[in-house]
């Protein structure tokens, strides 16, 4: 069943007298089924964190509209949680404090919240931290507090904007690892933006490889693999290698939309 | 509870770090109250430099002084007034400017104006406007400890991450929620400069 559906959206950011208006995304459609986990893949500044962004509903597309179960989506809200590229945790709350305020504005029952946010720190593995701020924990454990918050008021979609972007190679594998559990747990469609090939191999189901001649769509690449990836396995590395050379795509046509820029100048 | 290490929210660490190093601060001022003592042995002259002895008699005798402690309460209620009237009008001033952009733009040109006027010429005026009682002088810490208590709350509010309110937002937050969990809380660390360099503006223009 379609759940989030991206209708014909174009947006454009209006430039000043030093700069000329930048159309980022064009006329870019396409629609997510639920329980999908779709990933958004492109090189850095094809507007893959603009997208994203109108759907949280923090920004207005320009034109075309963005629907989540056919109804039109203006401005943020509770049916769709958003973990930030640098998380936004609350810096002057703990982390239970955290957790919590995602479900503060619910009609939800004292006790059913203080129920949900005991189950949230059990499936984040924060057991021990939940007294801890922020600025204490390390990457990973922020992430998961990030994800975690972003859960706890039952959303219809996960939005997340390179959650892993921040950490180190090393710890990348383990933490999609963990992501890719808490997920599952929580059997929820999601939609993460990220420009790593092999993480986006291991999380989604489907792949939309967006190309900087304005967000273009060069390929929605469906992932038919078991869950808990291998890694190592041979399905595994073509998927890697197919994606690899359809970025590269992606990422050319950046470069000949500025040469093609550059050409027009010069004429 | 161990508090975190974060520059902005050390706010109580800070102060105990000042704490730890204030007899630095009795040093230098014996320091100069010995240059002081000397040197006014050799000027001679109590109009240039009267002697440090008798200033300090009069010093410790004033903390008796029945008529100089009446002035003193006097002059400490006025300033804590204007700097409360500051306090209320320049948050919710400062929220309002730093928060949106179209109230920063309506406001900035009056409010940056009237910042310039020197603090005496209000005088007469607030004299007309509040006769000779205690009104004038409230009124004159009010304005002189507004502006740098404005100034600071928009420029704490103005620099909050903008994701920590899409992030309420998105959480179901209205406006008045996220002033009170994510604007106060974010600004609090800028308000507690203003309101310092709002107490030290209003005892400057007590007249
Ligand atoms: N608020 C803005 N105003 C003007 N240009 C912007 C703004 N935000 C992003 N851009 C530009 O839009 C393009 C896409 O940005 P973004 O969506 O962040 O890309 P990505 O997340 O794919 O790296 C970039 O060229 C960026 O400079
Ligand atoms: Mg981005």
């Amino acid at each position: 069943m379609e759940c989030l559906k991206i209708d014909n959206i174009t947006k454009v950011y209006k430039g000043n007298k030093k700069e000329p208006d930048k159309i980022v995304l064009k006329d870019i459609s396409f629609s997510i089924n639920e329980g999908e986990f779709v990933c958004l893949l492109g090189p850095s500044g094809c507007g893959k964190t603009t997208l994203l962004t109108m759907m949280g509903g923090f920004l207005e597309p320009t034109s075309g509209k963005i629907l989540l179960d056919g109804n039109e989506i203006k401005g943020p809200g509770s049916e769709r949680g958003y973990v930030f590229q640098n998380y936004a945790l609350f810096p002057w709350m703990t982390v239970k404090e955290n957790i919590a305020y995602g479900l503060k504005f619910s009609t939800k029952t004292k006790e059913e919240k203080e129920e949900r946010v005991k189950y949230l720190i059990n499936m984040a593995r924060l057991n021990g931290n939940e007294k801890k701020f922020p600025i204490q924990l390390s990457g990973g454990m922020q992430q998961r507090v990030a994800v975690a918050r972003a859960l706890a008021g039952f959303p219809r979609v996960l939005l997340l904007d390179e959650p892993l972007g921040a950490i180190d190679f090393q710890m990348r594998e383990l933490l999609q690892n963990e992501l890719d559990q808490m997920v599952q747990e929580a059997h929820i469609t999601a939609v993460m933006v990220t420009h790593d090939v092999s993480e986006s191999v291991f999380m989604s189901d489907r792949v939309i490889v967006l190309g900087n001649n304005h967000g273009h769509i060069v390929s929605d690449y469906k992932i038919d693999l078991p869950r808990r990836r291998d890694r190592e396995s041979e399905e595994f590395k073509k998927c890697v290698t197919e994606l690899t050379s359809l970025v590269r795509i992606a990422f050319n046509e950046n470069i000949t939309a500025g040469e093609a820029c550059i050409m027009k100048r010069r004429k | 509870m161990e508090r975190p290490k974060n520059k902005i929210w050390d706010v109580k660490a800070r102060r105990l770090e000042l704490v730890n190093d204030t007899y630095l601060g009795y040093i230098v001022l014996m320091i100069l109250c010995a240059i002081w003592f000397f040197a006014s042995k050799n000027i001679k002259s109590e109009l240039i430099l009267p002697s440090f002895e008798k200033t300090a008699v009069e010093f410790l005798t004033g903390w008796t002084n029945k008529r100089v402690m009446t002035n003193f309460w006097i002059t400490l209620k006025r300033v804590l007034l204007g700097v409360g009237y500051a306090i209320v009008v320049g948050t919710i001033i400062g929220i309002g400017m730093g928060y949106s952009k179209k109230v920063y733009n309506a406001l900035s040109p009056i409010i940056n104006s009237i910042r310039q006027i020197p603090i005496m010429t209000w005088v007469p005026l607030s004299i007309i406007w509040f006769g000779l009682g205690e009104g004038p002088t409230i009124f004159l810490i009010f304005m002189s400890a507004v502006f740098p208590l404005t100034i600071n709350v928009i420029d704490g509010v103005a620099n909050i991450d903008q994701n920590l309110v899409y992030a309420s937002r998105s959480m179901g937050a209205s406006l008045s929620d996220i002033i009170r969990d994510i604007i106060l809380p974010g600004a609090f660390p800028s308000f507690l400069t203003g309101v310092r360099l709002a107490i030290g503006g209003g005892w400057q223009s007590v007249i």
